[in-house]
């Protein structure tokens, strides 16, 4: 009996604690939200959990003071599209070269690419990319921002870890004694195969470059070309400053997207994380 | 019928070699734009630590390790050593010993807990959200006027609103609390995964042999975890090192108040975005950033595997 109310304790325990840090998680994220529909006054007075009436004033106020949200928004389109492209097709294409081919470097490869997994060095590297870049007369280009985009470390070592576990050798081989081509096996049978942890890797990635402050931050200075991250900061300059309800409206509007695509696809989320850590 | 079997054979081993070029034909994209846009900037930021260029300026010299030890005799950079590792710490410790709990109750088939899907993919939301807003969002939520002063005063905990970004140790506090925020759902998610591919027959024989759950806990668990814990280490040290967001973004981007939220990365930028420039001063710092995550993963790596 005392063992049945012991565990019973325990667990009452256990989901306080669950929930504490679930409101902990949640309640930045929803005061966001509801800020978003209060007026400035509102805002000053208290805290409140439920939404008010202010939204439309809160973006006559947004978007009649320069910051132009929506160029920030299609300007991270334009980056962020085309760099997750880059990066599943690419990533695919290598980690199959190194699961399916035998040749000279490969251990190497992938040895590097499990050391750049683990230690990323775009810190480390970033000056001497800006130097480089200004030398190519590249600033204030988004080449610089979606061709690197090729070769994503992580993305690699995950899409290997992926083909490891789906990848049906026999496939390829009766693919290529029926006469197939290899970038035609690669496109024809693997990358349909591969196809729940492409979507994975193109989430993550997508929300990678669409979050990423800093690369552009180094690259772009005119303003027409600021992406969507580098436009939230904007939000905090002066022309806001006493502008609550604008600028809780300005980071809700970059911040609902995100947990749309969460809340639709965060089963591939979860599982793509999981697998995403070196296990062996 | 002998010499047609072998035929094949001769031809399938012949097409796997013919084929295995592909190899090389398939990485050749990656390795490309890998060497052109990740190792020459680095190699080249090495390179740049070893001059006095700015950005003004036309020509720049080659000044050797003169950058370097101009670093070590600033004590601004002594202190973002310093506030790096600090903040590192407040932030990992937590995130890491909250982390293991709950993956140890949410993989616990005694315990049964309910909705551990929910409540994983809860935690893991603020991974996901823009650091731009998250920094903007908690600089709000705790400034002056912000809903944490209004709840605190309201509560009758703090007798007048406290000015948290006045405070060094609880702007320290502040970073330290939303990089936890942001990262201790993905530990769970990393523990999880390690702990499911511990077979269960190792508790069976335990539970068989009257072991408790902090036996099983220490000797089955802790153990068996190693590798994802020097990766979840490791990945989290290379990060924090290199912190820069958060940080930069929270206050006025020169790690105010008094200096306590500069990082490493923080100082580095300051130095590039000086009025004059400083691309070699900043490219020390850089080269610093590395040379202390290398070094620290490499003792961390080796410490944890010579215990086996």
């Amino acid at each position: 009996m005392s063992y049945t109310i012991k565990t019973k304790l325990t667990k009452t325990f256990i989901y306080i604690f669950l929930v504490i840090l679930f409101l902990i998680t949640i309640v930045p994220v929803w005061i966001l939200l509801i800020n978003a529909t209060r007026s400035t006054p509102e805002i000053q007075q208290g805290v409140s959990l439920l939404p008010s009436n202010n939204l439309l004033n809160n973006w006559k106020y947004l978007t009649g003071k320069g910051a132009n949200i929506w160029r920030g928004f299609i300007n991270s389109a334009l980056i962020s599209i085309p760099a997750t492209l880059l990066t599943v097709y690419f990533s695919m294409m290598t980690a199959y070269a190194i699961q399916v081919y035998d040749f000279a470097y490969k251990k190497i490869l992938y040895n590097i690419i499990i050391l750049l997994t683990i230690i990323p060095t775009q810190m480390a590297s970033i000056i001497g990319f800006y130097k480089y870049m200004s030398m190519l007369n590249l600033l204030n280009s988004y080449i610089p921002l979606i061709i690197p985009a090729i070769a994503a470390t992580p993305m690699v070592f995950f899409a290997s870890q992926y083909l490891e576990s789906t990848l049906v050798k026999d496939l390829i081989e009766s693919a290529r004694i029926e006469g197939a081509s290899e970038i035609g096996i690669f496109h024809r049978i693997i990358l349909p195969i591969a196809k729940p942890g492409a979507f994975t890797m193109g989430i993550l990635s997508f929300v990678a470059s669409w979050n990423n402050f800093f690369t552009p931050f180094m690259l772009i200075s005119k303003v027409e070309k600021y992406t969507l991250p580098m436009m939230v900061k904007l939000l905090r300059g002066d022309m806001y400053r006493t502008e609550y309800g604008a600028i809780y409206l300005g980071l809700a509007i970059t911040v609902i997207p995100i947990i749309i695509v969460y809340a639709m696809f965060s089963k591939y989320i979860i599982s793509g994380i999981s697998l995403g850590s070196v296990k062996d | 019928m002998v010499l047609v079997e072998s035929g094949i054979k001769v031809r399938k081993s012949n097409s796997k070699i013919n084929k295995n070029y592909y190899g090389y034909i398939f990485t050749a994209p990656f390795i490309i734009v890998f060497l052109l846009f990740s190792f020459y900037p680095l190699i080249y930021t090495f390179y740049l630590s070893l001059t006095d260029m700015t950005i003004m300026s036309k020509t720049y010299n080659f000044v050797g390790l003169n950058n370097f030890k101009q670093l070590f005799s600033d004590d601004f950079f002594i202190k973002s050593v310093l506030n790096t590792w600090k903040i590192w710490l407040m932030n990992f410790i937590p995130q890491l010993g909250i982390a293991m709990l709950l993956a140890v109750w949410f993989m616990n088939n005694r315990l049964k807990i309910k909705f551990v899907g929910l409540w994983r993919t809860v935690y893991y939301l603020p991974n996901l959200l823009m650091p731009v807003a998250i920094a903007a969002l908690f600089y709000n939520l705790f400034s002056r006027y912000g809903p944490v002063n209004q709840i605190a005063v309201r509560a009758g905990i703090l007798e007048e609103a406290f000015d948290f970004f006045r405070s060094p140790g609880w702007t320290q506090s502040i970073v330290a609390f939303i990089q936890w925020w942001m990262w201790f759902g993905v530990t769970i998610l990393y523990l999880m995964a390690g702990m499911s591919s511990i077979s269960p027959s190792y508790y069976e024989a335990a539970l068989v042999d009257g072991a408790s759950s902090w036996d099983m806990f220490t000797k089955i668990t802790l153990p068996l975890l190693k590798p994802v814990l020097i990766y979840v280490l490791v990945t989290s040290l290379a990060g924090g090192m290199q912190m820069f967001d958060i940080p930069y973004l929270l206050t006025d981007g020169r790690g105010s108040p008094n200096g306590s939220i500069m990082t490493m990365s923080v100082l580095m930028y300051m130095k590039f975005s000086s009025g004059k420039g400083f691309i070699g001063a900043g490219a020390s710092v850089a080269v610093m950033i590395f040379i202390i995550t290398a070094i620290s993963a490499s003792i961390i790596i080796r410490l944890l595997r010579e215990k086996e």
